[in-house]
Order: C-alpha cells, then sequence, then structure tokens
C-alpha cells in the first residue's frame, strides 16, 4: 500500500471519527447528566438526515438542509425527552432500554410511513463538491475534508460551551451531583430538556453531513448508534473527552482495519483466504479493541468520578 | 497478648491530602466489647471497610487469629469468620427473614443447583435457631423489606451469626433502632459477645459506656486514645476532641 | 396454591388446547405460529436465568441464539450437500440427526456465553448492556462478512432435520418436541430459582455487597448463570432454524436481542412464565397488528412504551401482584 492511499485511508479515519463523536458527544451527555441510557438516539440522527434531504430537495440548497436537520433533531429530541424520557430517569436501565428500543420502533415505522422504504438522496453541494489537492500530491474529496473540519469545529464549541459557558457549568454540576443543581436553583427539568435537544441536535447534524455520502433510509441510525456505544465504552461513560479519544481510536481503528488488514494478511496466506479473513477479522476489530480497553480498564479510558 | 484474636497494626489510607486512617492500631481481645467513638467524619466507617476487605488500605496488616488476611478480599474474610453488620441495615431486600438466613447459612459451600435452598431442612433448622437468637423469632417469613429498622438490625445480626464468626464487626447497630429497642440491641450484643468479640462502632454512649470492656477514640484518622472506659470518659483530649468538632 | 401457580398452570394448558384446537379444525398455520411461540419463549426462559434471577441486563443474547441457529445451519448444510467439514487435519461429517444438533448448539452456545460472560461481568450496569450488545454485533458482522456459509444470505436447509420414531415434518409432533423441550427448560428454571445456588444468586442481584459480607463471590456465580442462560437461548436458537429451515445473520442482530429481552420484560422479569405469556402476546400482537396495518411496528412501539411507563411488572406482574416469596 502506497503512502498516499495510507493517509487517505487515515483521513477517511478521521472522517468516521468525527461523525462518530458527533453522535457519542450527545449519548454521553445525557448518559452523565440525566444517567439515562438512550437507545433512540439513533433515531434522531435519521431525523436529521431526512429533514436535511427532503429541506434540501425542496429548497435546492443544502445549506437550508443542514439548519433544518439541527432544527429538526433538536424539536424532535425536546418533544421526546418531555413526553417520554423525563418519566425514565428515576427508572432502571431496563426500563430505559425497553422504553428507548420501543421509540426506534416508533421512529423508524413513522419515518417510513412518511417518506416511504426507498432511500432518499442527498447531494454533495456543489461548493464542495469534486476533490481537493493535498500537498504531496493527494487527491481527497472536498466534501469528506469539510466534514472532518466541521466536527473539529463543533467538536472544539462543545468544549467551549461546557467549559466556559453557564450552561457548560450546569451540566458540569449536573454530573457530579444532581442535588446540587437543584439546590443551585437550576430549573432541573428545563436542563435537562436542553441537554437533550442539544444531543439530539449533534446527532441530526452528523445524520445529514454523512447523508450526503451514504443514503438517506431508514435504520441508518442504528449501527451508528452501535459504533457510538461502542465509543464512549471505550471512552468512559459520561466523558466529553472520552468520547473524543474513543471516537477517533474507533473510527481509525475500523477504517485501517478494513483498508490494511487483508493485505497484511496476504503476506503469509493465499490471496483469497487472506481477504476473507482480513475482511472478517477488521468487521469485528473495533469490539476486538473494546475488548481489550476493557480487560484494561473496565470502566473505560477516561472515567468520571 | 495470647487471647487477641483480631489485630490491625499500622493501618493507613489516604485520599489525596485527607488521612482517612493514619496508622491506626486496635485489637481484639477474647471475649470483649471493644468500642471505637469518634466524632463524625473521623473515619470510623473507613476502618471498619477497611478491616472487612472492602476497601484496600494503603499500608498495614489486619490479621485474625494470628493469620495475615490483609490480601484477601471481602468474601474470603468472610468465610474465616470475620462477620460484620453495615452502617445502613444491607440485606436482601425482596428476600423473607428466612430467606436472607439461610443465604448467610450455606454460604459458599453446597451451593447446589438441583434441591430447593428452603427444604434442607439442616440450612432451615439452623436458620431458624439464629433468628431467634436476634429476637425475630415469628417473623421468619415477612419480607426484608417491611421490617422496622430495628428488626433490620436484628436480621443483620442473625445473618452474622449465620456465619460462625470469629469477630463481630458492627457499625453502628444502635442508629434507628429508638429508645425502646436501643435497650434490646444493647442486651442483645452482650449476649452475642460470649459467641464471638464485638469491635463496636456507635455513637449511642450510654450504650457504649454500658457494654464496653475498652474504648478507643478515632479523631482524623488517628487512634488518640485506647483505654478502660473510666480511663477514656475522665480523659481530656477526648473531650476536647469531640467538644472541639460538636460545639 | 398461590395466584401465579394457577396462571401457569392455565398457561401451560393453553399451549396444548391451541394445537389440539388446530389438528382438529385442520389449521396448521395455527400450530407453525404456536410453535414459534414456544421456541421464542424458550429463548425468553434462557435470558430470565441471566437478566431475572441474575440482574444481568444482556442486550446481546442474540450472540447465542445465532450460535445455536448456525449450529443448526452449518451441520445440517454439510450433510445436504455431503462434504465433510475440513478442522485442521480432521474432517467431521455434517449431521441431520436433531439430537447430536442440539447438543453441539447447547456446548457451542455455552462456550460463547463464557468467553462474552467472563469478559462483560468485570464490568455492571450501562457498561454491562453495552458491552453485551457490543459483542452480539460483533458476532452478527463475522457471520455477515465470512462468506463459507452464505453471509449475509444465510443459508437454506431442504429438509428438516430428524428425531429418531418421528416425523419432524408434521407440523404437530415438531409443535410436541418444542413444546416438550419448553417443559424441560421451565423446570430447569424452576428448581434453580429456588436451588442454594438460585437464593445466592437472587441475593446477588439484590444486594451483592450483603452477598460477599457472607462469603459469596458473585463474579462466579453469575458467569455460571450466564452461561447456563446462553446454552438454553442457543438451544431456542436451534430450533428457531429448523422451525424457518433457515439461517441468517439476522439471528445475531440486536433486534433480535431487543425482541427476546421485551419476551422477558412483556411477561415479567424474574417470573417462571415470564418468558412464556411475553413471547405468546408478542407474536400474537404481530399477527394481528400486522393484518390491520403495514406499519404495524410503529402501535407495537407505542404498546411496549405504555406498558413499560405504565404496567410496571409485565402481564403476570400485573395478573398475580408483587412476588411472594420464593419456594
Amino acid at each position: 500500500m502506497t503512502m498516499v492511499l495510507l493517509i487517505e485511508q487515515i483521513l477517511n479515519g478521521l472522517q468516521l471519527g468525527v461523525m462518530l463523536f458527533l453522535m457519542s458527544a450527545g449519548l454521553t451527555l445525557v448518559f452523565g447528566v440525566m444517567g439515562l441510557i438512550n437507545l433512540a438516539h439513533g433515531s434522531l440522527y435519521m431525523v436529521g438526515a431526512f429533514a436535511c434531504a427532503a429541506v434540501a430537495t425542496a429548497t435546492g440548497s443544502f445549506f437550508l438542509g443542514l439548519l433544518a436537520s439541527l432544527a429538526a433533531a433538536a424539536a424532535a429530541g425536546a418533544i421526546v425527552e418531555m413526553t417520554v424520557i423525563r418519566r425514565l430517569y428515576a427508572r432502571d436501565h431496563l426500563d430505559q432500554v425497553l422504553a428507548t428500543f420501543a421509540l426506534i420502533l416508533v421512529f423508524s415505522e413513522g419515518t417510513r410511513w412518511m417518506f416511504g422504504s426507498f432511500p432518499l438522496f442527498l447531494d454533495v453541494p456543489d461548493l464542495l463538491s469534486g476533490p481537493i489537492s493535498l500537498p504531496g500530491g493527494i487527491q481527497y474529496p472536498l466534501y469528506r475534508l469539510a466534514i472532518i473540519v466541521v466536527g473539529l469545529c463543533v467538536a472544539a464549541g462543545l468544549f467551549w460551551l461546557i467549559a466556559k459557558t453557564r450552561l457548560g457549568i450546569r451540566i458540569r454540576a449536573g454530573e457530579s451531583d444532581r442535588d446540587m443543581i437543584a439546590a443551585l436553583g437550576v430549573d432541573i427539568s428545563r436542563l435537562y430538556t436542553i441537554v437533550f435537544a442539544l444531543g439530539a441536535a449533534l446527532a441530526g447534524l452528523a445524520g445529514a453531513l454523512v447523508g450526503a455520502i451514504q443514503s438517506v433510509q431508514v435504520g441508518m441510525g442504528e449501527p451508528v448508534l452501535i459504533l457510538a456505544f461502542v465509543v464512549i465504552v471505550i471512552g468512559g461513560i459520561g466523558s466529553i473527552k472520552g468520547a473524543l479519544i474513543g471516537a477517533l481510536l474507533v473510527g481509525l481503528t475500523d477504517t485501517l482495519g478494513r483498508a490494511l488488514l487483508p493485505t497484511v494478511f496476504g503476506y503469509f496466506m493465499d490471496p483469497i483466504n487472506a481477504t476473507t479473513v482480513g475482511a472478517s477479522l477488521a468487521s469485528m476489530l473495533i469490539y476486538i479493541l473494546m475488548a481489550g480497553v476493557l480487560l484494561w480498564r473496565p470502566s473505560g479510558l477516561f472515567k468520571v468520578a | 497478648m495470647t487471647d487477641t484474636v483480631l489485630s490491625v497494626t499500622n493501618l493507613s489510607k489516604f485520599f489525596g491530602a485527607l488521612k482517612a486512617s493514619d496508622n491506626v492500631n486496635i485489637d481484639l481481645h477474647a471475649g470483649e466489647i471493644h468500642a471505637l467513638i469518634g466524632p463524625n467524619g473521623a473515619g470510623k466507617s473507613t476502618l471498619i471497610k477497611q478491616i472487612a476487605g472492602g476497601m484496600r488500605p494503603d499500608k498495614g496488616e489486619v490479621i485474625l487469629n494470628g493469620q495475615d488476611i490483609s490480601a484477601l478480599d471481602t468474601a474470603a474474610r468472610a468465610r474465616l469468620g470475620l462477620a460484620r453488620s453495615f452502617q445502613v441495615s444491607s440485606v436482601a431486600a425482596e428476600f423473607t427473614v428466612l430467606q436472607n438466613v439461610v443465604l448467610a447459612v450455606q454460604g459458599h459451600q453446597n451451593l447446589g443447583m438441583w434441591r430447593a435452598a428452603l427444604r434442607k431442612t439442616a440450612f432451615s433448622d439452623q436458620a431458624l435457631g439464629f433468628i431467634a437468637r436476634a429476637g425475630l423469632a415469628g417473623r421468619e417469613a415477612i419480607r426484608a423489606s417491611d421490617l422496622s429498622h430495628g428488626e433490620r438490625r436484628r436480621l443483620e445480626l442473625a445473618m452474622a451469626l449465620a456465619l460462625r464468626p470469629k469477630v463481630f464487626l458492627l457499625d453502628e447497630p444502635m442508629a434507628g433502632v429508638g429508645l425502646e429497642g436501643s435497650a434490646d440491641m444493647t442486651a442483645l450484643l452482650d449476649d452475642l459477645r460470649h459467641e464471638a468479640p464485638i469491635l463496636l462502632v456507635e455513637h449511642d454512649m450510654d450504650a457504649v459506656f454500658s457494654l464496653a470492656d475498652r474504648i478507643s477514640v478515632l479523631v482524623y484518622g488517628r487512634i488518640i486514645a485506647t483505654g478502660a472506659v473510666d480511663d477514656i470518659r475522665n480523659d481530656l483530649e477526648v473531650q476536647r476532641a469531640y467538644l472541639g468538632d460538636d460545639a | 396454591m398461590q395466584r401465579e401457580t394457577w396462571i401457569n398452570l392455565a398457561i401451560l394448558l393453553g399451549l396444548i388446547l391451541v394445537p389440539l384446537w388446530a389438528v382438529v379444525m385442520d389449521e396448521p398455520f395455527t400450530i407453525t405460529l404456536t410453535t414459534k411461540v414456544v421456541i421464542l419463549a424458550l429463548a425468553g426462559v434462557g435470558l430470565n436465568i441471566a437478566l431475572g434471577y441474575g440482574g444481568l441486563v444482556s442486550f446481546g443474547h442474540a450472540a447465542f441464539f445465532g450460535v445455536g441457529g448456525y449450529a443448526m445451519g452449518v451441520l445440517a448444510s454439510h450433510a445436504q450437500s455431503y462434504t465433510p467439514m475440513q478442522i485442521g487435519a480432521l474432517e467431521v461429517e455434517g449431521t441431520k440427526s436433531m439430537l447430536i444438533i442440539w447438543a453441539v448448539a447447547i456446548v457451542f452456545s455455552g462456550i460463547t456465553a463464557l468467553f462474552i460472560g467472563a469478559l462483560s461481568l468485570r464490568t455492571s450496569g450501562v457498561y454491562f448492556i453495552m458491552i453485551t450488545l457490543a459483542f452480539g454485533q460483533m458476532l452478527y458482522y463475522f457471520a455477515i462478512s465470512w462468506p463459507a456459509y452464505g453471509g449475509e444470505d444465510g443459508l437454506s436447509i431442504y429438509v428438516r432435520n430428524g428425531f429418531p420414531g418421528l416425523n419432524t415434518l408434521d407440523p404437530i409432533q415438531f409443535y410436541c418436541i418444542c413444546f416438550v423441550l419448553l417443559c424441560a427448560a421451565l423446570l430447569v428454571s424452576a428448581r434453580l430459582s429456588s436451588s442454594s445456588f438460585g437464593l445466592a444468586l437472587h441475593g446477588a442481584r439484590q444486594n451483592a455487597e450483603r452477598l460477599e459480607a457472607v462469603g459469596v463471590r458473585p463474579f462466579k456465580l453469575r458467569l455460571t448463570a450466564f452461561v447456563i442462560s446462553g446454552m438454553i437461548t442457543g438451544l431456542a436458537g436451534a430450533l428457531f432454524a429448523d422451525l424457518n429451515r433457515f439461517v441468517s445473520p439476522t439471528m445475531f442482530s440486536w433486534h433480535t436481542s431487543g425482541e427476546i429481552m421485551i419476551f422477558v420484560i412483556l411477561g415479567g422479569v424474574g417470573r417462571l412464565f415470564g418468558p412464556v405469556v411475553g413471547a405468546a402476546l408478542f407474536i400474537l400482537l404481530e399477527h394481528w397488528l400486522g393484518g390491520i396495518s403495514d406499519f404495524w411496528q410503529f402501535y407495537l412501539g407505542l404498546i411496549l412504551l405504555a406498558v413499560v411507563l405504565f404496567a410496571r411488572g409485565g402481564v403476570i406482574g400485573t395478573l398475580a401482584g408483587r412476588e411472594v416469596a420464593h419456594d
């Protein structure tokens, strides 16, 4: 494998990583602040993608679509939080799992009802289409590079929000001591709705961004959700920093594994077997990574006290 | 001393700058009740936890009947006869009194998968004996979650008895039992000392003064005094520690 | 007798009368549907041992269901193509015998459960949920990317496997096999629950700290329960594959894990017959709602939400009231 291809794969891994971060950030925040495990987070990703595709098709503007994805996912998040999720905070994880699993069914079938079973297509905006030349003669799709940049900017924004703003202080207080924020006179149920909607908006944004390079279809959020679980388990549930590190680790491991393992096995196996074994192992690689991390640190890399 | 059953030597545990246990030495003789007193936050429960195996000390040893048990986990220490009660009653809430005590009677042995535990008469009979000894006769079929505070304390003692204890570690057994209950509990503890010596953490000073053979005073993780009841009662440093904290 | 015992007997009677009625009325589809209920109930009975008794919220039981299914698929596919398996230097013939297939399914799902459990039980709470989920997905992706046994398309088995003295292609005879296995699993589950082991396992769920204080380490108990649980669910997987004469990676998917969990919760967590009621209700809803609307899962989702939010304790919990002492 040439250096150029390797760098290209690393960039692909980064792109998957920042996208996973957008998903995991909401998941880990909601768990950290409210103690809720939300399987329906993937549905919010799907809502974002569909909203973006629908608005982009209707208006011809991808960027209006992106705004729509943020708005739709945040609104869906807020509504779900106020109607269902807030009844689950005091319940055990089993109830949370079942209720949010039920929400997935409602979201997925509801979307199929509205948009049909066929995938929607979302084109990369003209402004960002085509490849870009990077130093060293590497040609890389501009849109994917843009995803990396947007993702990193959002990550920076999120860190700033949590470190410097009043909302961030309340979120951190909520993570360390739920009784304390009540004592500080913060309207907890509003804080929870905001946190949930914020996480939903990030998931929706991720769905919209990825929708332009994959197809927009019902069920698209589920594989990503599972990857996001792996990310936050590796990073330590509740930790934003852990989510970022975990996301990049998972993105790079998965992408590079798929690209490199068949070749690596080719050095000591016949080519057909090498491809099979390499591809199978690559598809399991991140789970092996997760098992390894947990053997070493049962509460993830960055445990929240 | 030859009749020392439990001895804790040079035990230390730091949380950052906080010294939860600071070079603690304490021992327990056969047949005695040794009370551990001290103001809130002195590190009494932390010390009990380290002796029972729930928390690992930074340094120091715990020796039970001449055997160094410092490296063992909670379950292994319980099997050697280190029986404890918890500061906040800790029982299996959905189980009945009888089920809780059978759980302790069967211990880690004979965890068969086929015969019903409560139909093993050997288990049930022994359990009923411990229940009666702890003053809960007639309450066998009541769910633990439906017991009163005081009854739950007694249930913990019945479970401790079922371990055939070499040592009791009792963390505030009087807490929450009420005025009437505390007289009964005092009598019960006085009876239990014939079974095994008791290391007693307790805030109820009347109970401590009437039960204890010796008292140790723990302040800021350090034992500042150990001695007979009257010596401690008159010790100025002890009074200062209490007054200084409670004033 | 306690109320729950009567409910359980009524359920057993129903599982005998419904197929009997179907035979008399010549309704083979009803028999097949009831067979599906019984097999899925068996998977649930397995999960209930981990989830209900041990408090281990496994979101990855599809792993064992799938291993059981593929045990059947792999053995039967080699038998129907008359090609032996190559395991290293060893040549192993496939088989169409249910008894051998069950044994293989139970052993391999047990080994899988031992690995997954030994790793996952180092964690607890939400980590445990997510890790079991991830292990299930790992096997799912493995099944998809391994081309030797059909990859994404799965494997079709043309003739149902055989059982000595029975014609397994006759729906009611196959039903009887499944029903007897379910009864056996219920017996195992009941004995396990009331045994000394079960008492300690229930104790570990309620208060692990207390269990350690009486000298029992929860890890080994939980791992044992997890393995037994996986074995029963694996057996159900082999039967399910035989019912459909088809295996595919879907058996490994997290939707399968979710559904097995739903059977348990719908019926009543930790209740002996909970998974049976749950599976029956789920299949009935699927059948009934599926006849009303193409989007039946939408309504299923709403019903599940209502059950979680308003009917705690599942069907048996609602009918029989608070759980009374275990035997």
